[in-house]
């Protein structure tokens, strides 16, 4: 199968390049790209590293699959020592005390970090352009948007400037920056992979995901990040996804699609013609298909977001700039606090954190946050009953091409409301995939929890017959 | 409480915007009113909690953590302000 890691692995070991020669090509690359995807490159340690592998190489050493494959992180998760801004300027000069459990995984098996990765700030966009180091442009037309808030990373993928790049989606931060620019983006099920060492925005969905340029490197990567740990009470055991697992489409006879997505007033014609002929190549190859109904966008993009500002004023309170942080003093402890948060925080930031105290607040919790809750019960429910008649749900990523550079900061209500396709599987924890294929911006891949192997082998089928 | 006080930011207001997504929600009629949360289980069961161990911070982290603090003197790393009430 296609694979970027196997073939420089193949190259490493064959003594056809040198890890470090390969590190030192990124990093330039990293450093003259005019996409605004770095926020910090870790220029010195990476080097090291490379020369480590160069050595064990040299020796005869036998060296694991992803020893010396250069990644990028987004700039949410803690390595220890990196400066981990979230393209914040409260923590812009924030060092990471300890690393991420997902990172330490990938830096266990011999992978190599670069760089620390633009993206919306705290995750609070979906664009990337909140964000304190300059809008990141689109990998394929610098005028717009990367997406977000996984923008770098995304970027960084598709102009393979990084061999993989590790995302967080809350609601949908992996797969629709995959989506503008065409590679693939996983958000797993909720609790495969630990969130420990991420910063958190909305702690109910935040999740850990790859993006990369092939199946099989998505599936690499995921393997070595999951698991339980002590550290992330909501993780789960999983079992390894085997490459054979993967190559034959066995097993999915349903296929659904939910028919609201596709008569919504926002969906581009276009986006709506193409996902149609998809369908219709799917039932050509004999697999069955099955229009679902669901909830509406705004219902959907409502709940989601009535929760994540919930989440994420709670989980920002602790950036008050009396332990880390640029700390701005005033009069006294409180003037302090709100001065370092005002001055510090996004509009955007502090608009979902306004949002979020609001509806948790006497009077509106009943009203709004309680009965939001209620809902992604509702929609949670709505997909078990979903996947007792579907193998596998496809959807577009979103309703319409990327928007231009400044469209989306101009029109917040705008911005939330293009999530209406990403933001239910988040709540519903579901494991959900962005391929290439079917639409401008690619098609979701969505299976029952913890089915991450039949989401794989869907997308390996999409591949040869779209 | 005004939502400035809550959220510690300073002449903070509701947002148009986002008030129209809440209007949504108060609008919705949800078959049952009162998320039971029986549907995303994360929670760990009380036979599988993690061991109550203390962890000491190593020498780096503990240098980091000093370093990230936003002022220090003498030695010392200075707090902003005690708190008054």
């Amino acid at each position: 199968m296609n694979s970027q890691i196997k073939e420089i692995h193949q190259q490493l070991v064959s003594k056809q390049i040198t890890c470090t020669a390969l590190v030192q090509e990124k990093l330039d690359l990293l450093k003259q790209n005019t996409h605004n995807t770095v926020n910090s490159l870790l220029e010195d340690s990476a080097l090291e590293a490379a020369a480590k592998v160069d050595a064990k190489i040299a020796n005869g050493e036998e060296i694991g699959l992803l020893e010396g494959i250069p990644f990028g992180i987004k700039d949410v998760y803690m390595v220890q020592g990196t400066y981990t801004t979230a393209s914040s300027d409260l923590l812009k000069k924030y060092k990471s005390a300890y690393t991420a459990t997902a990172i330490q995984k990938l830096l266990d098996a011999g992978a190599i970090p670069l760089v620390k990765e633009n993206c919306d700030s705290f995750g609070h966009g979906s664009s990337s352009e909140n964000t304190i180091f300059g809008a990141v442009k689109n990998a394929l037309d610098e005028t717009l948007v990367s997406g977000g808030s996984s923008g770098g990373s995304a970027v960084n993928v598709a102009k393979d400037y990084t061999v993989f790049s590790i995302g967080g989606d809350t609601g949908g931060s992996i797969r629709q920056p995959a989506g503008y620019n065409n590679i693939y983006g996983l958000k797993p099920t909720y609790g495969r992979i630990s969130r420990y060492g991420i910063m958190a925005y909305a702690s109910s969905t935040d999740c850990v995901g790859p993006l990369a340029k092939s199946i099989e490197d998505i599936r690499i990567v995921l393997n070595v990040m999951s698991g339980k740990d002590g550290k992330d009470q909501t993780t789960y055991a999983s079992d390894e996804i085997l490459e054979n697992a993967i190559t034959s489409v066995e097993g999915v006879k349903t296929v659904g699609y939910f028919k609201n997505f596709i008569e919504s007033e926002a969906i581009d014609p276009i986006v709506k013609a193409d996902f149609l002929a998809a369908i219709e190549k799917i039932k050509a190859k004999g697999i069955e298909v099955k229009e679902l109904d669901f909830f509406k966008s705004d219902t959907l993009v409502s709940t989601y977001y009535t929760l994540a500002m919930a989440e994420t004023a709670s989980n920002l309170s602790r950036l008050d700039g009396t332990n880390y942080g640029n700390r701005i003093e005033d009069k006294n402890l409180k003037e302090t606090y709100a001065v370092t948060r005002s001055e510090n925080f996004s509009e955007e930031t502090k608009r979902r954190v306004v949002g979020g105290n609001q509806v948790l607040s006497q009077g509106f919790s009943d009203a709004i946050y309680l009965k939001g809750l209620a809902l992604r019960d509702q929609i949670s429910e709505n997909f078990e009953k979903d996947f007792e008649e579907v193998d596998i749900i496809l959807s577009p990523v979103t309703p319409a091409a990327p928007p231009v550079i400044g469209d989306s900061l101009k029109d917040p209500l705008a911005m939330y409301l293009s999530d209406e396709y990403t933001v239910g599987f988040s709540l519903g924890q579901l494991p959900t995939l962005t391929v290439p294929q079917g639409t401008v911006t690619g098609l979701q891949i969505t299976a029952a929890k913890r089915n991450e192997e039949q989401v794989l082998k869907f997308a390996n089928f999409l591949k040869d017959t779209l | 409480m005004t939502v400035d006080i809550l959220s510690s930011i300073k002449g903070a207001k509701p947002s148009e915007s986002v008030n129209q997504l809440f209007d949504v929600i108060r609008n919705a009629h949800p078959t049952n009113n009162n998320a039971a949360n029986n549907v995303n289980i994360n929670a760990v069961s009380v036979s599988d909690l993690r061991e109550d161990v203390v962890v000491k911070s190593g020498k780096i982290e503990r240098e980091i953590i000093k370093e990230n603090f936003p002022n220090e003197k003498d030695g010392y790393l200075v707090v902003s302000k005690v708190i008054e009430d």
